[in-house]
């Protein structure tokens, strides 16, 4: 079987390793290896077997293993030729399918010895050039694929059979950064997106429950002025707390239904005793505790719901002092305004530099102008809000 | 042929189409020795037992049959009252077996030997006589037997 000359020995698979496509009806199964029929033998008592089968249940015992019916090798003939084509027609996996990683292949059965020897790519062959074993798939037309060359990207030396996966890792070959853009050596991509300004990031206090998403290099903006990033710390630490609460109540919990069960057996085993009081203190002792765990896991929600009330209330006040900025500066050029005006028609000179104490004066004036003006704003639809 | 295929392939079906109040403990190492645990069935002096089966494959499967012993003591006709426990089942004995039976027909067959003791093909003869005679007291018996050993 085995000669020098031939590069590809013929190939050995166990036939009845093999794993079949469709269920196979149990008719075109041997009653022996109650696997689909290999080689199919037929005895005078019409009963068919794999030929290797019922040669080796004669050696056993002289009878039909079906009906036990006295046999003899001479009773036995090959099965009709339509029943060995059926089984050999039978759609099987190759046998180096290795559950999806290795070959693809569907074929007839009787097609497999074929397959192996000429086209499976998971075959181990010689190579051409050394004589080392190699998959059929690594073959590469009639030269040693174990001689290093040199990589045209990154001058690094690799076995030819290494090249392929070399160059999904080559420091010479470049890929755009799907953020940026920008041409990048393979191996550094991940380091390069985690730095990337245009990647998308969320906000730090996402965990606290910030929605915002955005361009890396505008995560800095919104980190000083995201209210859930000042308090984060607050939040988690509270967090962490609820947590160990939850887990505490959890064990209690346990215990009490530990002592529950321990109760109902003391009850079923002897009456009130010493244990018993003893369990059901114990269980007053872990409801009180629940109790009070109860009590303090509500406290913390409110507080929560505070500090989240809190929070809102903190953006509101900002916008309303942006507002309120807005509407001093308007005042304060309407003031400016009036000012002037009101130099002009007193007739006092202010040409010069003696301008600057008369201005300091009347600034106080102004200010009570302000403050009038400021109050006849507060009646206006805006004002509701300032004074919240 | 290995033996070891078709033990496989058995097992395989036997998981995944379980006889009723049979069960099969997983096989680790060695193929050849399954635990089996059967519970008797309702309506019988062996009901609400659990009986240990073992069940033993020779290297020769299926040319050789398999062997069934009960690990559990019980009181009943069909099983040995030795050390062995031995279920004799017809199919069993060597000149009777077939290489085509399956486990599973096996199997099924020890447990309506369970529900209904074949008093024809008895090994534990006085048991036979005490149910013919006196069939309350091999019920009693039995029961008694099943709650000291099997619950
Ligand atoms: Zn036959
Ligand atoms: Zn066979
Ligand atoms: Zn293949
Ligand atoms: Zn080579
Ligand atoms: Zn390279
Ligand atoms: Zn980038
Ligand atoms: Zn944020």
């Amino acid at each position: 079987m085995t000669s020098a000359t031939s590069p590809n020995p013929a190939p050995v698979f166990d036939i009845r390793a093999l794993t079949y496509v469709t269920h196979v009806d149990d008719n075109l199964c041997c009653p022996i290896c109650q696997s689909p029929l290999v080689e199919p033998f037929t005895t005078s008592c019409r009963h068919t077997f794999c030929s290797e089968c019922i040669t080796n249940a004669l050696k056993a015992s002289k009878t039909c293993p079906v009906d036990r019916t006295p046999l003899d090798t001479k009773n036995i003939n090959m099965a009709p030729v339509v029943l060995a084509n059926l089984v050999n027609d039978l759609t099987v996996l190759c046998p180096n399918h290795r559950d999806g990683l290795g070959c693809t292949a569907t074929l007839p059965r009787g097609n497999v010895e074929g397959h192996l020897k000429e086209d499976c790519l998971y075959v181990t062959v010689a190579c051409p050039g050394c004589e080392e074993k190699i998959m059929r798939k690594d073959l590469q037309d009639d030269v040693c694929v174990h001689v290093e060359e040199e990589c045209s990207y990154c001058s690094g030396m690799h076995r030819k059979l290494d090249m392929k996966e070399h160059e999904t890792v080559c420091p010479g070959l470049t890929t755009p950064c799907k953020f940026c853009g920008n041409e990048c050596p393979r191996p550094q991509i991940p380091n390069h997106e985690a730095i990337c300004d245009e990647a998308i990031v969320s906000c730090d206090a996402a965990s606290v429950g910030c929605p915002w998403h955005g361009l890396r290099k505008e995560s800095t903006d919104h980190s000083t002025s995201c209210p859930l990033m000042h308090i984060r710390p607050l939040l988690e630490e509270n967090n962490s707390r609820l947590a160990n609460l939850e887990h505490e109540n959890k064990l209690l919990r346990r215990r009490l239904e530990l002592s529950l069960v321990a109760r109902a057996q003391t009850d079923i085993a002897e009456s009130m005793d010493d244990q018993t009081i003893r369990v059901l203190t114990e269980q007053e002792h872990i409801r009180s505790d629940l109790e009070r765990l109860y009590v303090s896991m509500q406290e913390m929600d409110i507080k929560q719901n505070m500090l989240s009330m809190h929070m809102s209330d903190n953006m509101r006040t900002k916008e309303e002092v942006a507002m309120i900025g807005a509407a001093v500066n308007n005042l304060r050029t309407q003031l400016h305004g009036l000012q002037l005006l009101m130099f002009r028609r007193q007739g006092l000179d202010q040409n010069g530099s003696g301008g600057a104490r008369p201005t300091g004066a009347s600034s106080q004036a102004g200010d009570n102008s302000v403050l009038g003006h400021a109050r006849r704003m507060s009646d206006m639809p805006s004002g509701d809000r300032v004074k919240l | 042929m290995s033996s070891s295929k078709r033990i496989t392939k058995e097992y395989g079906e036997l998981e995944n189409d379980p006889i009723p109040g049979v069960t099969i403990k997983p096989i680790d190492q060695d193929m050849y020795n399954w635990d089996i645990e059967m519970s008797g069935p309702a309506g019988t002096p062996y009901a609400n037992g659990t009986f240990k089966v073992r069940l033993t494959l020779p290297t020769e499967y299926p040319f050789k049959p398999p062997t069934i012993a009960f690990k559990t003591k019980i009181y009943h006709p069909n099983v040995s009252n030795d050390d062995k426990g031995n279920m004799c089942l017809g199919m069993l004995r060597t000149d009777d077996w077939k290489p085509s039976c399956k486990l599973r027909t096996v199997l099924t067959l020890a447990m309506k030997l369970l529900n209904e003791p074949d008093t024809n093909d008895a090994v534990e003869t006085s048991i036979v006589e005490q149910m013919k005679s006196n069939h309350d007291a091999y019920v009693q018996r039995a029961k008694e037997w099943t709650k000291t050993y099997a619950v």
